[in-house]
This record gives C-alpha cells, structure tokens and sequence, in this order.
C-alpha cells in the first residue's frame, strides 16, 4: 500500500483532473443559468412551436426552435441513411478485397476524411456539392416526383435539408466506418474459415460475418449520428438557414447548431433571445450526450462479449 | 460447362456493389483536393508572395496565418500541461471511481459539440472582458484539445508492457519518478504524435472562434487580449460575402489550411498504428 500523504503523483495530477471536472460542470452550469429564463417565459412551447419573432419590444418577442431542432435530427438522420452502406461497404472492400498497399491508402484516406478542417467541407459544399445536387439530383427528382411530399419543394437556391445532409454523410462516413471496419476486423478467423468451408460464396459468407458485428454496426451509425448533429459550420453554410418545419428534403431549413452560429452574434440587441439561444444548445447537448451514450454502451457491451 | 447460377450471380453484383460504394466513400476527399487545388492555386499564383504577407486590403491572408499560428501556440501553452496530466491519471487509476469517471468524461467531451464551447468561452471570458481576444479563442481551442490529447497520452502509455511498469516500480523510486522519469519518456514518441494531431485538428476549428476570437485581418496581430484573426474564420466570413473576389480569396485560403493540414498530418499518420478523431 502506498501512503496516501506522501503520494506526490496525486498531488501533481489531481489539480489537472479537478480543473477538467469544474470547467465541465461550469459549462453546464452556464448553459442551464441562461437558458432558465427562456424556458421559464416560454415554457414547453420554446420547443415544440415554429415561430421566431424578433422584435424591437421584448413583449412582442416569441421564439420557438422546433424547426432547428427538427433540421438537425432530419439532417443527421439523411446523413446516416447515406453513411450506413457506404460505411458497410467500405468495412468489407478493406478487410476482404483490397491487396495490403490499397488497403493502407485506403484507411489513411479515410482517417484524412475525418480530420479534415470541417471549412473545407464547407466551402467545397456551397461551390460544388449544392451546383450539382440541385442540377443534376434535386430539379429531376422535382420535375418527375414533385407529387411526393418528400420532393414538393422547388429547389430554388439547392441549398436545403438533403444538400445538409449529403455533405454530413461524406463528412461522417469516416467515423462510422473506422468503428465498423475495426469490428469486422475482429471477427475470428475461425468463423471465416468456417463459412467458406460450408461452400459459401463470398456474398452469403458476408451476411453471416455482419451479422455477428450487427452491435458495432449499430453503434458506429449512432457515433456518428452524434458527430453529425454537433457540426456548424459546414451545414450553416449549405443548409439555406430558414425557418421550416417540413418533410420535404428540397427546403431550405435551420440546424440548432446553425441557428446559434447566425444568430447568437446578433442576439444582444434583442431581450429575450439570448436565453433561447442556450435553451437550444442545451437541447443540442442533451441529443449528442444521450445518443452518443447510446453509441458507447451498444459498442462496450458487444466487446464484452466478444472477449468472453 | 458454365451455367448460370443465382448465387453466383448475386456475388458478381455483391463484389461490385462493394467496389463502388467503398470509391464513393473516398471520391469526395479527391474532388475536394482538387477543387482546392483548381480554384486556389490560381490566386495564389495570381497575387503572389503578399497573398501570405499581406493584409485585407492588398488581398492578403497574413494576419489569418499569423493569427492562426499565435491561436494554437496559446492554445497547446493552455491545454497540453493540464491534457497531459489528465491522461497519466487516466492511465494510473483506470479503474478507481475517480479514474472511470474522467475517462467518461473526456468521451463526452471529445463529442461535445465544438460552438457550444464557443458561445461558452464567450460567456465566462469575452463578456467580463468586453472585448474579442486572442486569449478566448486559444482557451475555447484549449477546451477541444484537451480530451484528444489526453486520451492519446492515456492510449500510448497503455501501449508500454507491463513488465517495464514492474521493473521501474521494482527499482524502488517513488511513483512520481517512475512515471514521469521512466514511463512517461518510454511512450514520449505516441504522446508526441498525439499532441501534433491534436494541434492539427485545432488548427482547422471554426466553430469555437466564431464568438472568441473576433477576427483581425488588416494588420498583424499585437496582444494577446485583442481580437485576432484565422484562416478558417476568414473562409468562413469570406464564403458568406456575395462578392466574387472573396470567394476566390476563399479558394486561395483553403488550399492554404489544406496544405498545412495534409503536410502535418499524413506524415504523422503514417508513422502511427491508430488514429482516434
């Protein structure tokens, strides 16, 4: 046993990890002081009304963040559905197909994907992605499909829910996939053999090695879920920030995250935006912190019973 | 003779199904290199060397680069001593109550949304202060690196057998020294290497100084406590103008992060096994 007095190792680390723990609880603290005031005004309303009425006389002002919040869940939510099979398959083309040195390329790419500055993505999103969906995705779909409700927006400027969530799902995929291809990895070389011995093609063979990852597969799409939620100014940038609470994937919408970007440099004019403002980012935190425990639990669980 | 067999079938689909969805994951990286490349190279060859001297007005990035530059210097100043120390703690108590919570908390941290910690920092440094500064965007910056340089530091000790934990222990000096003496020094090339990635990802940060820094792009930089400029701040002000001139000042700032970025990360990547983002 060491001695608890002469452990100088604690004394030396402990004020780090102390600072770590007060500035943490110090965020939260901030976030829950300032947005107190707008939930108190507004109630349950805040989040379940579309309405953002700035006005000179703070009795005139109203504000309610359902459209951002339904934007950022629509958005990340396109995001996945895009990132899953493109994740799955780029999981089994690198642990199955590829010879070593494209194998190596292959995974450094992607780590490069999931570290490049989110701007990037941004700029390249308003120049290039949001020309081409609109031209060669959005005004076809429109012009054959507009009797769908999903497609009953015009696509006027291409910046909107779909162009947002294209770009998250290219931004994403790389986590989702690291995740994935890890567990895929992991699978016992027994089963493989097993599977290929039954007379299996590789398809079939696939299948049942997925199965047995499902957990990671699961967890990895809602890591990534979490990261996508949580990004600004990439989606500020394409998603044509409005105020819209539809299903349609052609309209110009509003993230939580980007409505703070474009609206908390401004909010000191107003009387009572501010506190929405951190009412929001506290809904933004509650939805990464819970789907990214989610995430986490899913993936901690299946490697528990992986080593077993 | 070849017959025709579903199964057969259905795996030629699969295989190429496969092949093509995985060169769509990494498609975009390419076309986004080179529509950087495309639309910036030409305003940099255009403006020249004042493109990374200058100021605003002779259609400079200078104070963006310097700005950048003095952001993750503050930044790493504030942030590394204290990740470091978290991550060695993390490592020695893995499993006390202390030890398990911080390493939840440096998950939760890692995800937390980076311009929640912007509109933070502006609330407990920028509004006491009253102004934009150097030191609220280094102090939201420090906030994001420290749960990625702690948890590599965490990562690469672990990676150090156990028999060398034992035999520094069995030397007899304190846990101090075998620590920060014998261990610390055995993983120094993983923290190294995860302390440089870190500083790479900050580097590349909008969101965080959206409300921190203020931005400052007509002259250089002279005290930490006023507002400072950075590249990606500016591309981010720059894409939002309707003027085509920005825009192309755009292109020309991109490739310039992009070629910081790629020259400081793939190097680094290619010296390491794993790679946590």
């Amino acid at each position: 046993m060491y001695s608890r007095v002469a452990d100088r190792f604690r004394l030396i680390t402990s004020p780090a990890v102390f600072f770590v723990f007060i500035l943490f609880c110090g965020m939260l603290a901030v976030y829950f002081s300032n947005a107190y005031p707008a939930i108190r005004r507004e109630g349950v309303h805040l989040f379940l009304d579309n309405t953002w009425r700035a006005a000179e006389e703070p009795e005139e002002e109203y504000y309610g963040i359902a459209a951002a919040i339904w934007g950022s869940i629509y958005t990340s939510s396109i995001a996945i559905l895009i990132s899953m099979p493109l994740a799955i398959s780029y999981s089994i083309f690198v642990v199955d197909c590829a010879p070593k040195r494209v194998k190596n390329v292959l995974i450094i790419t992607s780590d490069v994907m999931a570290g490049l500055p989110t701007i990037i993505y941004g700029i390249w999103g308003v120049f290039v992605l949001v020309p081409f969906m609109k031209r060669y995705v959005m005004t076809p779909l429109y012009e054959h499909l507009h009797f769908i409700p999903l497609f009953s927006t015009p696509p006027i400027s291409g910046f909107s829910y779909l162009s947002a969530g294209v770009l998250l799902a290219i931004m994403v995929t790389p986590f989702s996939s690291a995740i994935i291809r890890e567990a895929y990895q992991m699978v016992p070389f027994r089963y493989r053999e097993g599977a290929y011995a039954l007379g299996l093609t590789r398809y079939e063979a696939t299948k049942v090695l997925l199965g047995y990852i499902k957990p990671a597969i699961y967890s990895g799409l809602v890591l990534a879920f979490g990261r996508a939620i949580g990004e600004t100014v990439a989606v500020s940038l394409v998603i044509g920030n409005s105020f819209n609470l539809t299903p349609s994937i052609f309209s110009p919408g509003y993230t939580i995250s980007s409505l703070i970007a474009n609206q908390f440099g401004n909010s000191f004019i107003y009387g009572h935006m501010r506190p929405v403002l951190y009412a929001a980012g506290l809904v933004l935190f509650l939805i990464g912190f819970l789907v990214n425990l989610a995430g986490m639990f899913i993936l901690r669980r299946w490697k528990k019973n992986v080593e077993i | 003779m070849w017959k025709f067999s579903l199964r057969m079938a259905k795996d030629r689909v699969f295989i190429v199904a496969v092949s093509a969805f995985t060169i769509l994951t990494v498609y975009p990286l390419l076309h986004i290199i080179y529509s950087v490349a495309r639309n910036g190279l030409p305003v940099i060859m255009e403006r020249g060397p004042t493109f990374f001297t200058g100021g605003m007005s002779e259609a400079g990035i200078g104070p963006a680069i310097a700005g950048t530059f003095l952001l993750v210097l503050l930044s790493s100043l504030i942030g590394l001593p204290i990740a470091f120390l978290v991550g060695v703690y993390a490592y020695e108590y893995p499993d006390s109550l202390i030890g398990r919570t911080t390493q939840a908390l440096l998950q939760i941290m890692l995800e937390f949304p980076t311009v929640l910690v912007g509109v933070f920092v502006m609330d407990i440094i920028v509004l006491p202060m009253g102004t934009f500064s150097a030191l609220a965007g280094a102090f939201a910056l420090a906030i994001i690196m420290m749960p990625y340089v702690a948890v590599y530091t965490k990562e690469a000790m672990r990676q150090i057998p156990f028999t060398y934990r034992e035999a520094s222990f069995g030397l007899g000096v304190g846990r101090v020294k075998a620590i920060f003496r014998i261990l610390v020094p055995l993983a120094k090339r993983g923290i190294t290497t995860g302390i440089l990635i870190s500083m790479a990802k900050v580097a590349g940060e909008t969101a965080p100084l959206l409300f921190t820094a203020g931005g400052l792009y007509e002259s250089y930089p002279t005290s930490v406590t006023e507002p400072v400029g950075a590249i990606p701040l500016l591309i981010y002000t720059l894409i939002q103008s309707p003027s085509k001139d920005a825009h192309s000042m755009a292109w020309g700032a991109s490739l310039v992060l992009l070629i910081f970025f790629l020259g400081v990360f793939i190097p680094i990547r290619r010296s390491l096994k794993v790679v946590r983002l």
